[in-house]
């Protein structure tokens, strides 16, 4: 394919802005008026309210409006509303450390601050409940009365038949993996700035990977008219899933701005942020897997709790994911799936990069290894036994088109050495290897999957994009406008994206299941194809040629054959101030599902594309300490056509970055009482520069997607597959299997010491 | 309580009435009104909030303003020169070294400083020089691609 | 953070008069790097911040006559990692003082400041206990010196009274043939350790005898401690695999970790010993070189 613009590892369009510090986040921004709001939130992870007493905050000089459960709507809310499971402000019971008791709006920080130490809240202290086989247990005290057990919801799905397919099998490996909660840690919080006017609109300035479904969540849980919702995004600090769903500071905001007529800015502290902004699942997973002696794979068998925390968020989606994503990987005929929810007294689970897909991939890859080692064959000749292959329906209905997975897996096991150092490298130093699936384009999850963008041209040829493709950071903004300048024939400068208004931008869904580049690059690329067949026409008649032998590119117009070029200013300038016709396009891409399917009986139909992936490590481990350094992780992903290079490489660096913190450091814990005691930096570790290796991303080219130029989602999959293949890679160093990340030092120690317990 | 402050950023004077607890990060966000330096963590461990004082980084959320009095201070928006770019912010464009940019002008003033020391830093020196500014976006290969890139350009080379 | 008065003397003796002033609950600040952390986030709520920013003569790196050298307590960490006499005189300080935080901070914190926030993990304490370093301490108008390992007194805590200042630390000089290194066990590239280990081994004349050993552990006990007892084992002992094991083992009875979120005790231990351990057989390694690298 020739391009000009896609494909170019071409600068971020908001790069220069970012690096000279004048790009505005929503916590830069400055308002006449603005107040400080801040919450109170329960010391107690499980607590009786007994009373709140607001008098003295509210006496406070500089306290405008002070809030509890009594001064907000009573609705109950959830992501799902058929979930809704809690209040904007806790009224007779606290269910996490952080919980949002009461919240304060001031003239200043130091006052509201005040204001928070002087409400009164007399709590009853109920039993905690942190783990799910404690949540589990008959009997146990409820975290949400009246319902029937803290299991809040599960789900079943079977293709094949796993019983008979187990029989036949000449290997079976069983094993139980564990994965605990992380943060997202996007280096800008989670904060707001709400306006209600006197117009009673409610205008909020905030942060959102999905403004026009959060506008909703607004409205819906403020029990007001959506109409009446307009949200504003800024430049973005990051997202990762954190920022899908409404966090309860929109609409206490909203409600502290009604009461005082004032714009209320409320700010995530970082430990806020730690303690409250949700988490990853935490999953325990019980997997079997089955295969016959010539290594192919015929069942797994899984049954996955996960931590749904508190309250209701993307627990069940997350779940379903995750089930779509383990059936079609290796496309295994046989597979049983039982997930399950529970309720404990922890922050609440959302979305996080990999939706899911890391935990399951962590349980699927790293037992595969075991399965190649009972079966003393070489972990990367099982899976060459097993691949997906192009243009193949797997039996849990997954219909998988473009596939690069034997690609990318012999490419990383040839980058990461693997002849050479499997099984024989240096003492103490290992390799290991994991493939994985993930969305290359979000899914039809909403019964269906859509995009529009708008295209105008000003008349002296720039264009203006609008978008609704939510840039969180990893870039989207510049890939929407190389796709239109691609399509276009202009310069990528000439692109104008604008995308931060609900009042502005078409409907969407947000950017999640690494569906921006897919579903918004089809609209843009739609809106872009609509917009220059009218730039076509406008330029065939000035110039007096057909439409069809006119040419557009770098903003150049000129007709085929002829050498005289003309700046495609003119021709803008001739439609609009000879015939006053400017030059714009609209574009749609809509993704239903397919005909005859529901939501649930689709199932991985509701995938509309899949990426798939390698990535292969070297670790040395320090056995005295279980230090586990990781030397080298090679990634290869396929991005169908890579929209741009530098950014695609971007988000494979970034999401492994992400992938080791999983694997070896992050995690938040608790103590007894459900208190969140690594709130901070400090703590709970992120991978600093210091601790990345070398890194190499490869984008692997495929064909036969409907994306945009062939393109699929990247966001993603580059987070998947490290966990275990840096766990098989400690495996292969020092033949110690860990079933549980983060793989600690003190956990590495135990298994070696074990280990030795069970060889003497 | 509120006392004089004089302080210089990016070279100009400001004199300012500020409350002795205020934080150099708030003086020159609130009252200066210069927002490109950032809040990370406010705990002196993401670098988010560097600026350079007397030409040293420094994490402005741990430095009371007044701590500040007759220094100098250099933020993301004093480098470079009307509408050129420092070649470490040029650096950090070219090669992709941002994402979601949060933590860009934090890790551009560290990289500076660091370049300004030792103009030609090994691979372990940048890791080093840098290890105080988190990012969670990039995975730091395409940073320190940058810090190269900038040392390259500062030589009188060009990027590759 | 809440509000508070702020002075900046420019004497040290009207600093040690408002950090007397019986009324208030006043705080030294020095970099600032602990103090304003723990006001912001850890209930620290002084009446009075003191700044130390304009007093002459805390902020200077001393080559002493007789080999030495002493350190303004507000010498800046990143002063103490790039100061040529003390790379020169007591490497493994510059060393331990690199391995405290990021540039940013060690452009901020400071050696009195580190020492004086008495965390059990403070990563300058072990290597200069080892060292036999000395605090000055004083009132603003007399001095006293005690023992740096003697200067701590429980977590948080020192032997500091109302009105006292740290006002440097002494390093005497490196007695002939000693070997001096600080190990550290960290989480990632940049955070505090989880186990320090600081030892400074004097050995015989061509052998790899102990002469004098001082060994320390950071991060294991209340306060940066001496572990005396393996000191006592190592005297006069010829170092070799047998006397090292037997060294970190005692090292690790002596240790009392608790568990933190950083470590359990139990892992604490293993790393005391492993440490322990390679500290030891550098120095042996060194011995048996002749005294070199």
């Amino acid at each position: 394919m020739k391009t000009c613009i896609v494909r170019k590892g071409l600068p971020r369009i908001d790069a220069i802005p970012k690096v000279s510090g004048e790009a505005q986040y929503t916590v830069d921004l400055k308002m006449p008026g603005l107040l400080v709001g801040k919450i109170l939130r329960s010391p107690h992870a499980h607590a009786r309210i007994k009373s709140i007493d607001t008098s003295a905050a509210k006496a406070l000089d500089g306290v405008l409006a002070v809030i509890t459960a009594e001064d907000v709507p009573e609705n109950l809310f959830a992501f799902y509303q058929w979930q809704a499971d809690k209040h904007i402000l806790c009224t007779d019971r606290v269910r996490y450390v952080g919980d949002e008791v009461a919240a304060v709006a001031a003239m200043d920080d130091d006052t509201a601050e005040a204001a928070l130490d002087l409400i009164k809240v007399e709590y009853e202290a109920l039993p905690v409940i942190l783990d799910i086989d404690e949540a589990m247990k008959p009997g146990a005290q409820l975290i949400h009365e009246g319902k029937e057990s803290n299991s809040t919801w599960s789900v079943d799905r079977l293709f094949g038949d796993p019983d008979k397919a187990l029989a036949e099998c000449d290997y079976v490996v069983e094993g139980t993996y564990v994965t605990h909660q992380l943060a997202h840690c996007c280096l800008e919080v989670s904060n707001c700035i709400a306006k209600w006017d006197k117009r009673d609109k409610l205008t909020i300035w905030t942060n959102a990977q999905a403004p026009h479904t959060q506008r909703q969540e607004v409205a819906r849980v403020l029990g007001i008219p959506r109409r009446n919702v307009r949200i504003i995004n800024s430049t973005m600090g990051g997202g990762f899933g954190s920022k899908l769903v409404m966090d309860m500071k929109l609409p206490i905001a909203s409600v502290l701005s009604r009461l005082t007529g004032r714009p209320v800015r409320i700010v995530n502290t970082r430990s806020e942020e730690f303690t409250t902004a949700k988490t990853r699942y935490p999953y325990t997973l019980h997997l079997k897997t089955g295969a016959t002696k010539d290594g192919k794979i015929l069942v797994r068998d899984l049954t996955l709790i996960g931590d749904n925390g508190a309250y209701h968020d993307k627990g069940p989606a997350t779940i379903n994911f995750s089930s779509m994503m383990f059936g079609t990987l290796y496309n295994v005929p046989n597979i049983r799936f039982h997930g399950e929810l529970v309720y404990t007294n922890k922050a609440m689970g959302t979305a996080f990069r990999g939706f899911g897909n890391p935990q399951v991939t962590f349980a699927t890859e790293s037992q595969i290894d075991e399965l190649a080692e009972k079966m003393g064959m070489d972990p990367l000749e099982l899976r060459r036994r097993n691949v997906n292959h192009p243009d193949e329906t797997a039996a849990c209905g997954a219909e998988v088109c473009g596939c690069a997975m034997s690609e990318c897996m012999e490419l990383a096991a040839k980058e990461i050495g693997w002849e050479e150092k499997r099984g024989k490298g240096a003492p103490l130093r290992g390799v290991g290897l994991a493939n994985m699936v993930h969305t290359g384009g979000g899914g039809r999850f909403y019964g269906f999957n859509s995009a529009e963008a708008i295209i105008k041209l000003s008349d002296e040829g720039t264009v203006t994009l609008i978008t609704s493709a939510l840039d969180m950071g990893q870039g989207a903004h510049t890939a929407m406008a190389q796709i239109a300048a691609e399509e276009l024939g202009v310069r990528l400068e000439d692109i104008n994206v604008l995308s931060h208004d609900t009042e502005l931008t078409p409907y969407d869904l947000g950017s999640w299941g690494s569906r921006a580049t897919f579903m918004n690059g089809n609209a843009v690329l739609a809106a872009a194809e609509d917009a220059r067949q009218s730039l076509v026409e406008a330029a065939a008649e000035m110039l007096e040629a057909d439409p069809a032998d006119i040419l557009v590119e770098e903003s150049k117009v000129w007709v085929k054959g002829s050498h005289e070029k003309h700046d495609l200013s003119e021709v803008v300038d001739h439609t609009v101030n000879e015939h006053g016709e400017p030059i714009s396009g609209i574009g749609r891409f809509v993704d239903h599902l397919p005909e005859g399917y529901t939501i649930p009986t689709a199932f991985a139909k509701n995938i509309p594309c899949f990426s798939f992936g390698t990535q292969a490590v070297e670790v040395e481990v320090d056995p005295e300490t279980g230090q586990v350094n990781v030397l080298r992780v090679v990634a290869a992903h396929e991005t169908g056509t890579t929209i741009n290079q530098t950014m695609a490489e971007g988000q494979l660096e970034g999401s492994m970055a992400q992938g080791i913190g999983f694997a070896l450091m992050e995690r938040l814990v608790h103590d007894d009482e459900g208190r969140i005691v690594n709130d901070r930096f400090l703590d709970y570790k992120i991978p600093n520069i210091g601790d990345v290796p070398e890194m190499k991303a490869y984008c692997v080219e495929s064909v036969g997607t409907r994306g945009p130029f062939g393109a699929k989602g990247i966001g993603e999959p580059g987070l998947v597959p490290t966990a275990p293949a840096i766990a098989n890679a400690i495996y292969d160093a020092i033949g110690v299997r860990l079933h549980e990340v983060p793989m600690t030092r003190e956990q590495i120690i135990k298994a070696l010491k074990e280990k030795r317990a069970s060889e003497t | 309580m509120k006392r004089e402050l004089h302080i210089r950023v990016n070279g100009d004077e400001y004199h300012l009435l500020v409350e002795t607890h205020r934080t150099l990060l708030e003086v020159i966000r609130d009252e200066i009104g210069l927002t490109g330096t950032k809040n990370g963590c406010g705990q002196g461990e993401c670098g988010a909030c560097t600026v350079l004082l007397d030409g040293e980084p420094v994490n402005s959320c741990l430095v009371l303003a007044h701590e500040a009095e007759g220094h100098d201070v250099l933020t993301i928006e004093g480098l470079g020169s009307g509408d050129t770019l420092h070649p470490v912010q040029r650096a950090f464009v070219e090669t992709g070294a941002i994402q979601c940019g949060y933590c860009t002008p934090g890790m551009v003033l560290t990289a500076k400083a660091l370049l300004d020391h030792n103009p030609t830093p090994t691979r372990a020196e940048i890791l080093e020089g840098l290890k105080g500014n988190l990012c969670r976006c990039t995975g730091y290969v395409k940073i320190v691609e940058a810090v190269e890139a900038a040392s390259c350009l500062l030589e009188g080379g060009e990027i590759e | 953070m809440k509000a508070f008065d702020y002075v900046r003397p420019s004497t040290l003796e009207e600093a040690c008069a408002v950090l007397a002033d019986p009324a208030g609950s006043a705080k030294a600040l020095a970099g600032g790097t602990d103090v304003l952390v723990q006001m912001r986030a850890a209930g620290l709520r002084p009446s009075v911040v003191v700044s130390l920013k304009d007093v002459p003569g805390l902020n200077f790196i001393h080559a002493d006559d007789d080999g030495g050298v002493t350190i303004g307590a507000v010498t800046p960490l990143g002063a103490v990692e790039h100061s040529a006499v003390i790379k020169e005189r007591c490497p493994a300080v510059a060393q331990a003082a690199a391995w405290v935080g990021s540039v940013q901070v060690r452009n901020r914190a400071t050696i009195g400041g580190n020492l004086c926030n008495a965390a059990p993990s403070a990563d300058t304490a072990p290597i200069l206990i080892a060292l036999g370093a000395e605090a000055v301490i004083t009132d603003g108008r007399e001095e006293r010196v005690v023992l740096l390992e003697e200067f701590f007194t429980g977590p948080g805590q020192t032997v500091l009274g109302r009105g006292e200042l740290l006002r440097a630390v002494r390093v005497p000089p490196a007695p002939a043939r000693s070997f001096a290194t600080y190990l550290k066990t960290f989480r990632s590239a940049m955070d505090c350790c989880t186990v320090g280990v600081g030892l400074c081994a004097t050995f015989e004349e061509g052998s790899a005898a102990i002469k004098d050993v001082r060994l320390a552990l950071g991060a294991v006990a209340p306060t940066p401690m001496r572990a005396r007892a393996t000191e006592a084992l190592l005297a006069g002992r010829e170092l070799d695999e047998t006397t090292i094991a037997a060294a970190s083992a005692k090292a690790v009875e002596e240790a009392q970790p608790i568990d933190d979120i950083r470590a359990s005790a139990a892992y604490r231990e293993v790393l005391v010993e492993v440490m322990s351990r390679r500290v030891l057989t550098a120095a042996c390694a060194w011995a048996q070189n002749g005294g070199r690298g």
